[in-house]
């Protein structure tokens, strides 16, 4: 036993201060009686006093004994206790959610075994347990009893996230290594590999099964301005047998196009569906179904079913004439002077020629021949008066079939060294062209004019301009990129997002949203109710192999830890608060009582 | 009725015209009234036989005597007088404590109510103040329910005060008294057991008829608001006491006070006079009304 504050025990200095206000108290009071002919025989009762010292009766001692008790509450009591904590590890990733040969899922049954593990175990022990998905985190801040942790264990949800197997390992290491733990208990379907550190109990569920998964479900335009869709489903086949695996496409509800590719063991397949039909969400099921199903489903959206628009900012508002005359393109112009950010929110895509907004804009943008020096992109230019293409990358969607060696930038500008943009096209003085991501949304920079061209017989430039631009529109139409589990940056301009559950989560730009365990499609409200949908897929295909399924190997660097108990202080401050409230109204109840009997 | 305290509404007022006061012998009156008197008059209640004179009345000649005896007797017939009623009202310093719990002016009540009944019952009404610092009322009887007003305002110029020894007070008040009559004593008779019988021995040796009403307060009675060391002060005599009060002090302190009231009410019956204790705790109208026996009254 021992005291956290022991500097609190001066407050026993007021012990005084309530023997001299008793003394106080106790002073006789002078009261004038109609006659003393009735108190004559009590005076003899009053001599009768030791010494004539004040008379402390039990309120004085009741009333001792709350200060003290409420002194040694402020010095924080505690007495130590020896307890030998147990670690439970229950995984809950999505793979935990495939079902067993005797029927109902890994999850169920291990947490089922797990129960009775903990139900067996003596009464006192404390036991910590902690979930691994989306990652691994701690359930409970302090030790559970036995019967909480049971309950936690059977409250706890599986996740269509994966395992993230690196931190597994880590958190089983960390566990293992750590003396104050008697024992850890790992219930999950992975194996662990031997040697197993002593102290780790696994409890492995779920033998390795077959299991049929969509790896991807990619969308793209068939081409910059045009309202039908691409899609491409990559399929995997993790069994031992050639499959048949066949892809059905839906969208709104209807069925849109289906496809199948015999797949061989252990491989995968791409199955494409050209001409899609414009719609906000598309699913893609996968059959045949197995005991994973979480895998055959995917999502992808678009939102290449309503026209792009453009906002074109501009001191010559006449270059964007020629972006006009693309079919499925609207372009409205202001003037750098009348730009406001708010006029982003309708715009799909916007276009900064010779001017940069003032703030990171929150929509994709293209940014021509932008002024030096500026704020937000922090832009590093070289005048050139004829500028010459030296080199450009081949991969780049910017440049598919572009003919460089016949561009003729002509007069323009060059970019120095950028921090986050990339470099696609050069020039002799530095870059002419360049590409990078930011805040979710995709920037380009031209140190030269394309719009003069567009449209003309300059058909390098034109494809150039094309590219661009249906790099920057296309971003809706693009379901690729979210899986279950990883975090994602909240775009600009987004105050919530809804989940698939239909939970609504509050959403601040620029930070990551991380509430993305769930498979489904994902709802990005804006300001003025503007949605934009982003669907989230399952993992990759190595997370859908769940029939070579490795072991977790636990490294254990030191010799077998000796288990030694734990001493935590528990603290008795409680205990002497809910003893002075008792002795409060105790002595309240009595006084009022007797106050009452006496007609006070 | 105006000039009267609130206490006295009209509906108290109505049930007091129905009381009338009641003595355990005959006084002789002033004037003609209710109350038979030991004077020989014209009632209708029979008292004596005379030998007729001349110059007699013959209606009151009772004939069948006559036949039976062959000689002439005159019937005598008693009289029917008003009471004389004293109120002495004790206006010491005593009456005035404890602050709180209106003694006096409970007693003033009393007095007034008696006086009321009195006058509305046609008798005389004297009030006759024990000790007080506020004018000593003039020595005359009050007559008439008219005069229920005056008494009133008399009874508000006194103001409680100095210190009182009630049987040489009463024994002055009878020098004073020619005439015999009803008394009605009212005071707290905090004092010592002998100095209150021997005040009121003093209206029996004088053939008179009493009642007592002791007044006390009721937290007087209970002794609240002394609580711990106390030092209690005669309001009176000025002698000081230290006691130490709890609960178990205040027990006893109330026993003493009853038994105090006790032994002036055993007194009082032994020497046949009335005797009532009225706390102030209580409804004043009800202890009136129901004690209205206690008190020599009777409807």
């Amino acid at each position: 036993m021992g005291l956290l504050n022991p500097g609190a025990l001066v407050f026993l200095a007021l012990v005084p201060a309530l023997v001299l206000a008793y003394l106080a108290r106790e002073r006789s009071s002078r009261v004038t009686v109609s006659s003393v002919l009735a108190f004559r025989a009590l005076r003899a009762l009053g001599q009768k006093r030791f010494a004539g010292r004040p008379r402390f009766d039990w309120r004085f001692f009741l009333e001792l004994l709350v200060l003290t008790l409420a002194v040694l509450a402020m010095a924080g009591p505690y007495v130590v206790r020896r307890e030998n904590p147990i670690a439970v590890v229950l995984d809950n990733s999505a793979q935990m959610k495939a079902q067993t040969a005797s029927g109902g899922s890994r999850f169920d049954k291990a947490k089922k075994e797990l129960d009775a593990m903990l139900a067996a175990m003596p009464g006192e022990s404390a036991v910590s347990v902690y979930l691994t998905s989306p990652e691994p985190h701690r359930v409970n801040a302090a030790p559970l009893s036995i019967a909480a942790a049971r309950s936690a264990v059977r409250d706890a949800q599986a996740t269509d996230a994966p395992a993230d197997n690196g931190a597994l390992v880590n958190l089983l290491t960390e566990l293992s290594s750590d003396s104050h733990y008697a024992k850890v208990i790992f219930a999950g379907a992975r194996a662990l590999a031997p040697p197993v550190p002593p102290g780790i109990t696994a409890i492995t569920v779920g033998d390795p099964i077959e299991n049929f998964a969509i790896g991807s479900f990619v969308l793209r335009r068939e081409s910059f301005g045009s309202q039908a869709l691409r899609a491409s489903v990559t399929v995997a086949n993790f069994s031992t047998a050639p499959k048949t695996l066949k892809v059905a496409i839906t969208a709104d509800g209807k069925s849109l196009a289906s496809a199948e590719s015999n797949v061989r063991p252990g491989e995968t397949a791409v199955l494409d569906f050209p001409s899609l039909a414009p719609a906000a969400v598309y699913q893609a099921v996968l059959a045949p179904s197995d005991g994973f199903s979480l895998d055959n489903v995917a999502y992808a959206t678009s939102a290449s079913v309503k026209s792009v628009s453009i906002l074109f900012v501009s001191p010559t508002p006449d270059d964007a004439k020629g972006l006009g005359s693309i079919p499925g393109v609207s372009v409205t112009t202001v003037a750098p002077d009348a730009f406001s950010p708010g006029e982003l929110a309708s715009a799909d895509l916007a276009i900064f020629e010779y001017s940069v907004p003032k703030e990171m804009p929150s929509v994709n943008a293209l940014l021509v021949m932008p002024p030096p020096g500026d704020p937000v992109f922090h832009f590093d230019t070289v005048q050139v008066r004829a500028a010459q293409v030296t080199a450009w990358r081949a991969t780049d969607p910017l440049a598919y079939s572009v003919n460089f060696r016949l561009l003729n930038p002509g007069a323009g500008e060059a970019f120095g060294v950028h921090p986050w943009m990339a470099p696609v096209v050069d020039g002799r003085q530095g870059a002419l062209v360049l590409r990078g991501e930011r805040d979710g949304h995709r920037f380009v920079a031209s140190g030269f004019n394309l719009f003069p061209y567009l449209g003309r017989q300059n058909l390098p430039m034109s494809i150039l301009t094309l590219n661009i631009l249906g790099y920057l529109a296309g971003v809706g139409a693009n379901s690729g990129g979210y899986r279950t589990g990883q975090p994602w940056l909240v775009p600009a301009g987004i105050e919530s997002v809804i989940l698939p559950s239909g939970q609504t989560v509050a959403a601040k730009p620029g930070t990551l949203f991380d509430d993305t365990a769930s498979l489904g499609v994902y709802k990005l409200v804006g300001r003025h109710g503007a949605v934009t949908l982003r669907a989230v897929n399952f993992s990759d295909l190595a997370d859908s192999d769940l029939l070579n399924a490795t072991p977790l190997r636990i490294e254990s660097h030191a010799p077998a830890p000796k288990t030694r108990a734990v001493t935590a202080k528990a603290p008795l401050t409680l205990y002497l608060f809910a003893a002075i409230l008792v002795l409060l109204a105790l002595e309240g109840l009595v006084v009022y009582r007797r106050r009452s009997a006496a007609g006070v | 009725m105006a000039g009267l305290p609130d206490e006295l509404t009209p509906w108290f007022l109505a049930r007091l015209e129905d009381l009338r006061i009641r003595t355990r012998q005959q006084f002789p009156g002033m004037g003609k009234g209710s109350h038979l008197s030991p004077k020989r008059g014209s009632s209708l209640e029979f008292s004596d036989y005379r030998h007729y004179s001349l110059g007699d009345d013959f209606r009151y000649i009772d004939w069948g005597l006559y036949g039976r005896t062959d000689k002439l007797y005159i019937k005598l017939f008693k009289e029917e007088e008003d009471l004389l009623t004293y109120v002495f009202l004790d206006a010491s310093a005593s009456m005035a404590y404890p602050e709180g719990d209106r003694k006096f002016e409970s007693a003033v009540l009393i007095a007034l109510a008696l006086g009321y009944v009195a006058l509305a019952s046609g008798d005389r009404v004297m009030l006759r103040v024990l000790g007080g610092s506020g004018t000593q009322p003039a020595p005359v009887f009050l007559y008439g329910r008219n005069r229920a007003i005056e008494l009133a305002e008399r009874l508000r110029a006194i103001r409680p005060g100095g210190q009182l020894d009630l049987a040489s007070a009463l024994a002055r008040e009878l020098v004073a008294i020619r005439r015999a009559g009803k008394c009605f004593v009212i005071s707290d008779f905090l004092m010592m057991p002998n100095v209150v019988t021997r005040g009121l021995g003093l209206f029996t040796a004088a053939t008179m008829d009493v009642t007592a009403v002791q007044v006390l307060g009721g937290r007087e009675l209970s002794g609240q608001g002394l609580s711990g060391d106390v030092e209690v002060v005669d309001a009176e005599t000025g002698e000081q006491v230290r006691v130490s009060m709890g609960a178990r002090e205040r027990e006893q302190y109330r026993q003493t006070l009853l038994r105090l009231s006790r032994e002036i009410k055993a007194f009082c019956m032994k020497r046949g006079m009335h005797y009532a204790l009225y706390t102030t705790d209580r409804s004043f109208q009800d202890f009136f009304l129901r004690a209205a026996a206690d008190l020599g009254l009777a409807h």
